[in-house]
């Protein structure tokens, strides 16, 4: 075996390696287009190599023509495919150059099948032997073909095309690959080009070795390559410790995350999400095992979210019950975005989830508590005016005594006189009747419950509170002067805290006026409709308001000895609760005003 | 039993009350005029009437105490039955000092207002009397001359015929004779008599001086 077979063979089987291996790694990654350039580079130097061999151990002048033509074809591909990779791996090179530099070798490698023996050659005469590493090898001897400077004039162009390259890449900052691809493609290209002129214008004896420089060229390419394989590792290692920072952070904020792949119908989700929802590690989960999970009443409308976001919201963000199989109810809180693909296709869902459980049951204990202490300030507020309502009550109950008795005496009298006594059971009826309607109101007053949203007439409201009030307001020499706006429209509440919440405006007035001589004692009561509200006033002509108006607010503020000090800061939150704003202010003359402002009913029946 | 003269006036701002308790008096035969509003019931109350009103404490325009003053004004003392929702002291402490004779709590009954009613006309008719007679009274006593006046107030003092004309330096026939005109004109049977009625009148006894020939 003589060394130059030995050399070659290497070169080409070295060069082969490669190319097979990146080969493989461009069938798994088909996106990347470098690895397939590299491929084609490191092949076709192989190519080459064989070309070299095949004129080295040439028999004949024709054998010799033969190889050097077929030569120019690794020769194109592999400057073609180096300029190819200079702008996909480096995206750097000027783009004219680029197609400049493959026109000239295209049209190098069509005048090499068309003119003459080859690029190099009009006709190739006669061989010589030279010694070369200790064994005689062939060199051709003929008339030189002048078209070989198209080919020439391409690979100086290279040269040019790879220094311009090599600059971008060194202002971007990245040196190493500017000197490492850049430099060795500048410095083979430069030395093969100089080989060539020297070999075959006969300035030296030395048979062509240019797959040397060519594998310098794939070696450095080659390290570029595995340079980039070392950063994917250096990326993969940063990725899991950034996965595993996020587990941690996801495990202490109790977040779970997953994602959906909805082309492919597949779900995938982290250890925590899978403990939210009670499934175990190793499960398989999709969508349809998730919704099972989900609150029966819960589950159309986490269906119809994810569907609104699907369908071009982008993102969502929902709260809903899901059941564990042993029955327990937890609160869920989810968002997340969909991915779109180029076309606008949504094709994946991802989205975190955290359990709000313990934060649901403070907010429906704060609402429980909320309602419990409104019940109780009006118990207390119906237990101050349990006096006038115990009047209020008799009133009716003494119009039926009184007619009841007299239609006993009417018909003790001999005859009987029966005349008026249909009349009076009329009466009493109709008196009946208005003692149960202020049972009833009573009843609903004390009544403890949820809120609840009705459209009602503020007007109604007010006149109800104030039959309610009548008596006590008498008692307390208290005139009540009503300009209520006709034509007033409804809003939306529920009616017993709207009542409450009168009646607290009511009562504090009266209390304001309570040191007032007599006959100016006055309360003033007012709606009207304000833009999209209906704004009510109370105003007194009482004692007046502290200098901070909104510590009035403020629960336990209070400047009457008995009182708890809630009534007012109630009907704050009962105004808030309903999208109201209740606000006071001194009056210019005497005592306060309050005015509560609630939106007016957009129901289509009240437009 | 037998049913007082009189009118029963009957003041509530409720109309439904005015109207049942209005049936049940007239079905006790009682004489009776429903108000829904003070200034209605003073433009017809009269001050010879004899009456006695029923009033509803709580009533929206004017509060009992300023009624009674109203009616004091107008020379109107009629006894009122106040009838209250609920029957707290201050209530009860105010409607007294009104003038009230007697006190009803809501739902009222039949049988304690008849005989409230009854009283307070009772009341009325009393003083009404009353009145009649101190009217007979001060007429008569405007009958007397100077002297028997004189008279008058030495014998309700306690004077013997012989004392008082020594004190008006007179005889003894003279004064027995004016001693008799004004038993006569005072139309009473007896000294005891006489003292009731100036009592009433007001007359006053003289002071008492020095009995001459002492």
């Amino acid at each position: 075996m003589s060394w130059v077979t030995i050399i070659w063979s290497m070169i080409a089987s070295a060069c082969l390696t490669l190319a097979v291996i990146h080969f493989l790694v461009w069938c798994q990654r088909r996106t990347v287009w470098a690895d397939l350039l590299f491929t084609l580079t490191s092949a076709a130097v192989a190519a080459f190599a064989g070309c070299e061999l095949w004129m080295m151990r040439a028999q004949t002048p024709e054998q010799f023509a033969v190889a050097l033509r077929w030569l120019q074809v690794p020769t194109w591909v592999i400057v073609v495919s180096l300029v190819g990779f200079v702008r996909l791996h480096l995206r750097a090179g000027r783009l004219w150059l680029a197609w400049t530099i493959f026109s000239l070798r295209t049209l190098a490698l069509l005048l090499n099948f068309l003119v003459g023996q080859n690029l190099h050659y009009r006709e190739v005469t006669a061989l010589r032997h030279v010694q070369f590493l200790g064994e005689p090898v062939s060199l051709g001897v003929g008339v030189s073909n002048p078209l070989m400077l198209v080919g020439q004039l391409s690979l100086l162009l290279l040269v040019i095309f790879a220094v311009d390259a090599a600059i971008t890449v060194w202002r971007r900052g990245d040196r190493q690959q500017a000197v490492v691809t850049g430099g060795s493609i500048v410095f083979f290209s430069l030395t093969g080009m100089a080989q060539a002129i020297l070999v075959l214008w006969r300035i030296v004896d030395w048979p062509l070795t240019e797959s040397f420089f060519f594998l310098g060229i794939v070696v450095a390419m080659a390290y570029e390559k595995s340079r980039e394989t070392l950063r994917a590792a250096q990326l993969a290692d940063d990725l899991r410790e950034g996965t595993e920072q996020m587990n941690l952070a996801a495990e202490a904020a109790k977040l779970g995350h997953w994602s959906r792949d909805l082309v492919r119908n597949e779900m995938w989700a982290s250890e925590s999400w899978r403990g939210l929802f009670g499934f175990t590690k190793s499960e398989q989960i999709n969508f349809d095992g998730y919704l099972a999970r989900l609150h029966p009443e819960d589950r159309e409308g986490v269906k119809q979210t994810l569907a609104k976001a699907v369908d071009g919201g982008g993102s969502y963000s929902m709260e809903y019950r899901m059941v564990f199989p042993d029955g327990q109810v937890n609160w869920i809180a989810s968002r997340g975005r969909v991915e779109f693909n180029g076309s606008g296709k949504a094709v994946r869902l991802r989205g975190v989830s955290s359990d709000i459980t313990g934060r649901k049951q403070a907010e429906s204990e704060l609402v429980q508590k909320r309602n419990e202490l409104a019940h109780l300030s009006r118990v207390t507020s119906v237990s101050e005016l349990s006096g006038s309502l115990a009047h209020e009550l008799n009133q009716p109950l003494g119009i039926i005594l009184s007619n009841a008795q007299a239609a006993q005496e009417l018909l003790q009298q001999n005859p009987p006189v029966v005349g008026e006594v249909s009349e009076i059971l009329g009466d009493i009826v109709a008196a009946d009747r208005r003692a149960a309607e202020i049972i009833q109101r009573l009843r609903s007053l004390l009544k403890r419950g949820e809120m609840s949203q009705h459209s009602l007439s503020l007007n109604e409201l007010i006149d109800e509170v104030l039959r309610l009030v009548n008596a006590d307001l008498i008692g307390r020499g208290v005139t009540v002067i009503r300009d209520l706006a006709p034509d007033l429209p409804p809003v939306i509440g529920d009616r017993i805290q709207l009542q409450q919440l009168t009646l607290n405006l009511i009562l504090n007035s009266a209390d304001s006026m309570a040191g007032n001589a007599p006959g100016t004692r006055r309360l003033y009561i007012t709606t009207a409709r304000h833009n999209s509200t209906v704004l009510t006033t109370v105003r007194d002509e009482g004692v007046g308001l502290p200098p901070d108006v909104e510590s009035l607010f403020q629960p336990f503020y209070t400047t009457k000895p008995q009182g708890l000090g809630l009534g007012l800061g109630i009907c704050r939150t009962i105004i808030t609760a309903h999208q109201g704003r209740l606000w006071a202010e001194p009056h210019l003359e005497r005592g306060a005003v309050f005015h509560f402002e609630l939106p007016v009913a957009t129901s289509p029946d009240h437009p | 039993m037998t049913t007082p003269n009189g009118i029963v006036y009957l003041l509530d701002d409720e109309p439904e009350m005015v109207k049942a308790l209005t049936r049940l008096l007239r079905a006790k035969q009682f004489e009776v005029r429903g108000f829904t509003s003070c200034h209605e019931f003073l433009t017809t109350c009269q001050p010879q009437e004899t009456a006695c009103l029923v009033l509803d404490v709580a009533m929206p325009e004017l509060d009992g105490l300023e009624l009674q003053q109203r009616l004091t004004h107008r020379g109107i003392l009629i006894p009122i039955i106040f009838l209250t929702g609920h029957g707290d002291i201050p209530m009860s402490v105010r409607a007294i000092k009104a003038g009230a004779t007697d006190f009803l709590t809501k739902p009222v009954d039949a049988v304690a207002l008849v005989k409230a009613v009854r009283t307070a006309l009772q009341t009325a008719q009393a003083r009404h009397e009353a009145n009649v007679e101190l009217t007979a009274l001060v007429a008569r006593l405007a009958t007397l001359t100077p002297r028997e006046r004189e008279v008058m107030e030495q014998v309700i003092a306690g004077r013997l015929n012989k004392q008082i004309a020594a004190e008006l330096g007179t005889g003894e026939q003279n004064i027995k004779l004016h001693r008799a005109h004004v038993m006569q004109k005072m139309a009473v049977e007896s000294v005891a008599d006489l003292v009731r009625a100036a009592e009433r009148l007001g007359v006053s006894k003289p002071a008492i001086g020095n009995p001459a020939g002492q």
